[in-house]
């Protein structure tokens, strides 16, 4: 993008670059040298032997996958419908859900913990998995509608000609075809149920169903602010998704591309 | 609980802490996005150049963006605070007069969530712009230098222009981050001190989980920003339908030429 032919230009660049850079560095190396201050990397081992350590993730992997799960099937079937099938008002019922495309979670806090009390919820990965896929949905309802739009109706209308009925159109024309938005958009619910914080925080009060994001919260009482533990339990926490960034690039970025579509 | 009518309203808008929040929301939302444009950019050109290390710089940028708030929070306190790292780099530079408490006092607590706001969200901004601008046809860039523009009058009367659809996206998706801000604040400031660095999510959660709570003012104050939400999203909405039809730039369609 930027004329480089020059080698002034080409080394001007290069250093403006890594300067600006530096201060991206400077939080994870203040984490990374913080967490190995005192007992050095006994402080990860301190934090890797404390019991239900790895509970938290599966927790948070619980916590995804029904998320995932439910929005992917809820997601499809919407998309579907508004785009595809004739039902009468869907635009009215269509705009009814967008109104709730920005909706913020923090409002909901109170009346999602009295629905949650009236429904017995309370203190299963229900009350957590059920209103972070509700908070998403619509966004992702008006992102794969996008998409549906944008695929043949030709293409139905010649199943439907050799006799498939409209379960067979939704399994076998639909879901196919909208592989490319289905992936995209589950790398993006993933980022978002696996960095969740305040539902989490909220409903899962039980430290054998806390996520990963609770983790520094866990620590800092078992460890009655020991801020070297905190932080090697932060490094920890960190390396499992940035693994899965550096291996997923191309998803993560198409997912997270997926957000500004709107 | 007692009837009490509009009360509850009337009592968040008088309320100097609810009006703090909210100046707070707009102060934080104009920067954050001004520098997440600017960042974005900047950065989606330079690693769009040749330079060694591309792929080394564009994690470190994303890493921010893909790793929760909640487990980056205890670094940034690090930091920041009295004995953190910021203050040891100004006084290595001989710049030890600047130390201060950065988060612990009403007049610099906000910069530092904003700071750190800026941190977590140019790596977004990035990755939008970066792929927009494998989609400019170089041709154009090259008239361009033709004409005697230099790599910043490219960039910014080109360039920028072309991406226009992403920076208008941008605007309204940090709009709505700054309504909802609470990760960050609560893990790093709390809203203090003295309320100095509140926003509506810090203001309503801190309603909620007080002993003393007040949820008919918590709902008040949760209702009044679902008013400006689904203000938000109907505007968006309205654009949207304005624009369709629209290629997604998922589908892997050939690039339509921006007028």
């Amino acid at each position: 993008m930027f004329d480089t032919r020059r080698r002034g230009a080409r080394i001007t660049l290069q250093i403006l670059l890594t300067v600006a850079v530096i201060p991206f560095v400077i939080p994870l190396y203040a984490m990374v040298a913080k967490s190995l201050e005192g007992a050095g990397w006994g402080n990860y081992g301190a934090v890797l032997a404390v019991p239900g350590f790895f509970r938290f993730f599966l927790n948070s992997a619980i916590v995804s996958l029904g998320a995932i799960a439910i929005i992917y099937i809820a997601t499809m079937m919407a998309a579907f419908g508004f785009s595809k099938l004739r039902i009468r008002n869907k635009e009215l019922y269509f705009w009814l859900l967008m109104a709730a495309l920005t909706l913020p979670e923090v409002v909901l806090i109170a009346p999602l913990y009295s629905t949650a009390v009236a429904l017995g919820l309370l203190g299963t990965f229900w009350s957590v998995i059920l209103p972070i896929a509700a908070l998403q949905i619509p966004f992702t309802i008006l992102i794969a509608r996008g998409f549906v739009d944008n695929i043949p109706d030709t293409l139905f209308e010649a199943a439907r000609l050799d006799g498939a009925g409209t379960w067979r159109l939704f399994w076998s024309v639909l879901l196919p075809m909208s592989r490319p938005i289905a992936a995209s958009l589950i790398v993006l619910v993933l980022i978002n149920a696996w960095n969740s914080y305040l539902l989490p925080k909220v409903f899962l009060v039980n430290d054998d169903m806390g996520v990963v994001t609770l983790l520094p919260e866990f620590f800092k009482r078992q460890y009655n602010d020991d801020i070297p533990k905190v932080l090697a339990a932060a490094v920890v926490t960190a390396i499992p998704t940035i693994l899965a960034y550096v291996l997923l690039q191309r998803q993560f970025e198409r997912g997270m591309a997926a957000g500004a579509i709107k | 609980m007692v009837p009490v009518g509009f009360d509850n309203y009337v009592d968040a808008l008088g309320n100097p802490i609810f009006w703090t929040a909210i100046v707070n929301t707009l102060v934080y939302f104009v920067v954050v996005f001004a520098v997440q444009v600017l960042g974005g950019v900047l950065f989606a050109a330079a690693l769009h150049s040749k330079v060694h290390l591309a792929n080394l710089y564009k994690v470190i940028i994303v890493i921010p963006v893909v790793v929760a708030p909640a487990t980056f929070a205890p670094a940034h306190v690090q930091v920041w605070q009295s004995d953190g790292t910021v203050n040891r780099i100004l006084d290595a530079l001989g710049l030890g007069a600047l130390a201060q408490s950065w988060i612990g006092q009403s007049t610099t607590s906000l910069l530092v969530v904003i700071l750190v706001g800026c941190w977590g969200s140019i790596g977004f901004g990035f990755i939008l712009y970066f792929g927009a601008m494998t989609q400019i046809d170089p041709e154009m860039l090259e008239a361009g230098r033709m004409d005697g523009a230099g790599n910043l009058r490219v960039l910014f009367s080109l360039v920028l222009p072309s991406v226009r659809p992403i920076t208008i996206s941008l605007a309204i998706l940090n709009f709505i981050t700054a309504l909802k801000l609470f990760d960050n604040v609560w893990l790093i400031t709390q809203g203090g001190p003295a309320h100095s660095s509140e926003f509506l999510g810090t203001l309503i959660y801190s309603e909620v989980a007080s002993t003393d709570r007040d949820l008919g003012y918590a709902s008040a104050l949760s209702m009044i920003l679902l008013v400006i939400a689904v203000a938000v999203s109907v505007v968006m909405q309205m654009r949207s339908r304005e624009r369709t039809p629209r290629t997604p730039i998922l589908t892997k369609r050939k690039a339509e030429p921006d007028v």
